[in-house]
């Protein structure tokens, strides 16, 4: 299985190596989404990890034993139904696919499982019906 | 075989009027023939629902006691027309309040006021010996106000280009957020339910064409703005934005719904609004060219990372603009609508509703649009 995670660090932990912990302790398959680290030592990191659930639950565990404040990210890409009116200006500017018109309706569907969190369909909302959570 | 509008008025009132959607009629007219499907079908309806920036709406306030002749006029601090008589307002869909990074624009008054919602009123004016005052703060809504009408002088623009952008930077347009290097193309027009591609050369569409617009009731007016003729036709279609409707309704009719306010990333304010056209199957001919699917109307695609002249590229028929990808020159360009689809079969959905039960009957025009016309560019002069 695959899920998204936020991790946020801290100065007395953003030196510890949070892809090794997951690959060497736990065989877990982590994929940087985006990270970035602030002038004070505090900083936040979106991770893909894909493997077993029971190894990401331990791993997850681990990640809060040294400090690190971690939390699922779900649903993290909000889509306002009264706002949107389905023109699909965000389709085919998501690099994953996120964005998919029902071939029936033509209504736009949203699928967060796919959604990287990078934020480029967001401006792209001329009804400014997404918001990204994070 | 011919009908005419009263036959198909008949038929309507006594509720036995045959109507199908721009949609559905292409099935028909593929397993039974025009002439066949003329004889079945009185009306067909169609449907855009997509941004026209050349929007807005007349509003009357009605007067104050003591009253006052507007001159500078504010709407949620966005500036309105003052330059009517005393409490007669123009506001446009791109108009802007004090603050132009905000978000919001005339359109979006004019989509609060159709929703109800509360709108501040701050105007000034000069004093006069007839109209003393000269400044009043309050609030109206549209119930409270007079009239206020819808009139856009440019809609449902017949086809229009393709964008995309060949530079190494993203290009904030009015066709939305273009990723460099040809990453994606956005198009606006509904296809084959948009009102203009159905009845391509205007022989049912005229002033007086009773309309869905907005939700309400509507009519067209005039031709609209940058109205042309000479473009390239496929399959009896202009390849490129052609000819356009002026457009009037009550908004006291419509629904926010239909009627929606755009903050378009670093282009600005503009407004999506519902219209539907119902096409009188007067012929088989008539009913031929509204059969046409999106396989056989085409758009040209344009660079728009070039300021002027952005001459088509390719062509592309709206079957492949709504397959999600193009190719052009061995790339992979991923595609998607301004306009909404999704609306535009609603609007044409809720029309064939109106006209099968609420007797909503076809207008003969009462002026024919010109059959041709050219576009003049603007000259300056010394």
């Amino acid at each position: 299985m695959e899920k998204k995670f936020k991790i946020e660090f801290t100065e007395s932990n953003v030196q510890d190596s949070v892809v090794y912990i997951l690959v060497a302790e736990f065989n877990l398959k982590p994929n940087i989404l985006k990270a970035q680290i602030e002038g004070d030592g505090t900083g936040v990191m979106l991770v893909s990890i894909e493997g077993e659930e029971a190894d990401m639950v331990k791993a997850v565990e681990r990640l809060k034993g040294i400090g690190l404040l971690v939390n699922e990210l779900s649903n993290h890409i909000t889509r306002n139904h009264d706002k949107c009116f389905s023109c699909g200006a965000c389709v085919s500017i998501c690099p994953t696919n996120s964005f998919t018109y029902d071939p029936v309706t033509w209504e736009v569907h949203v699928n967060t499982d796919k959604c990287i969190a990078c934020g480029a369909c967001v401006n792209a909302c001329s009804v400014r019906a997404l918001s990204l959570i994070l | 075989m011919t009908k005419t509008y009263e036959q198909i008025n008949e038929k309507i009132r006594a509720k036995k009027a045959v109507v199908y959607t721009a949609e559905e009629v292409i099935d028909l007219v593929k397993k039974k023939g025009a002439e066949k499907a003329a004889e079945e079908v009185d009306v067909v309806t169609t449907g855009t629902f997509g941004a026209m920036c050349s929007s807005g709406a007349f509003l009357n306030l009605g007067h104050a006691s003591p009253p006052i002749r507007m001159t500078d006029i504010r709407l949620n601090d966005v500036e309105a027309y003052g330059g009517l008589a005393a409490v007669d307002t123009y506001i446009g869909a791109t108009a802007l309040t004090s603050d132009p990074k905000g978000g919001y624009g005339g359109a979006h008054v004019i989509e609060d006021l159709i929703a109800g919602k509360k709108i501040h009123l701050h105007a000034w004016g000069p004093g006069t010996d007839c109209y003393v005052r000269k400044d009043i703060d309050t609030y109206i809504t549209l119930d409270d106000i007079n009239d206020a009408y819808l009139y856009n002088p440019r809609n449902a623009y017949q086809n229009y280009s393709i964008a995309t952008n060949t530079s190494d930077r993203t290009y904030y347009t009015y066709m939305g957020k273009l990723l460099p290097r040809m990453k994606n193309a956005t198009f606006s027009s509904a296809g084959q339910l948009s009102p203009l591609i159905n009845d391509p050369h205007l022989e049912t569409i005229g002033m007086g064409t009773k309309i869905f617009f907005g939700g309400g009731e509507g009519y067209v007016v005039w031709p609209g703005t940058q109205y042309k003729t000479n473009v390239e036709e496929v399959n009896g279609v202009p390849v490129g934005g052609a000819r356009t409707l002026a457009l009037i309704g009550d908004m006291k009719q419509m629904d926010a719904k239909y009627v929606r306010g755009l903050d378009i990333t670093g282009y600005g304010i503009s407004m999506a609004v519902g219209v539907g056209v119902p096409i009188p199957i007067l012929n088989a001919d008539i009913m031929r060219r509204c059969a046409i699917s999106d396989e056989e109307i085409f758009a040209q695609l344009q660079d728009y990372s070039q300021p002027v002249d952005r001459p088509a590229m390719a062509r592309y028929s709206y079957a492949q603009l709504r397959s999600g990808s193009i190719e052009y020159e061995g790339k992979k360009i991923r595609t998607s609508s301004m306009s909404s689809y999704y609306g535009a079969k609603k609007v044409a959905a809720e029309l064939k509703d109106w006209i099968e039960s609420k007797e909503f009957t076809l207008n003969q025009p009462v002026l024919e649009f010109p059959k041709e016309r050219t576009l003049k560019g603007l000259k300056e002069r010394k």
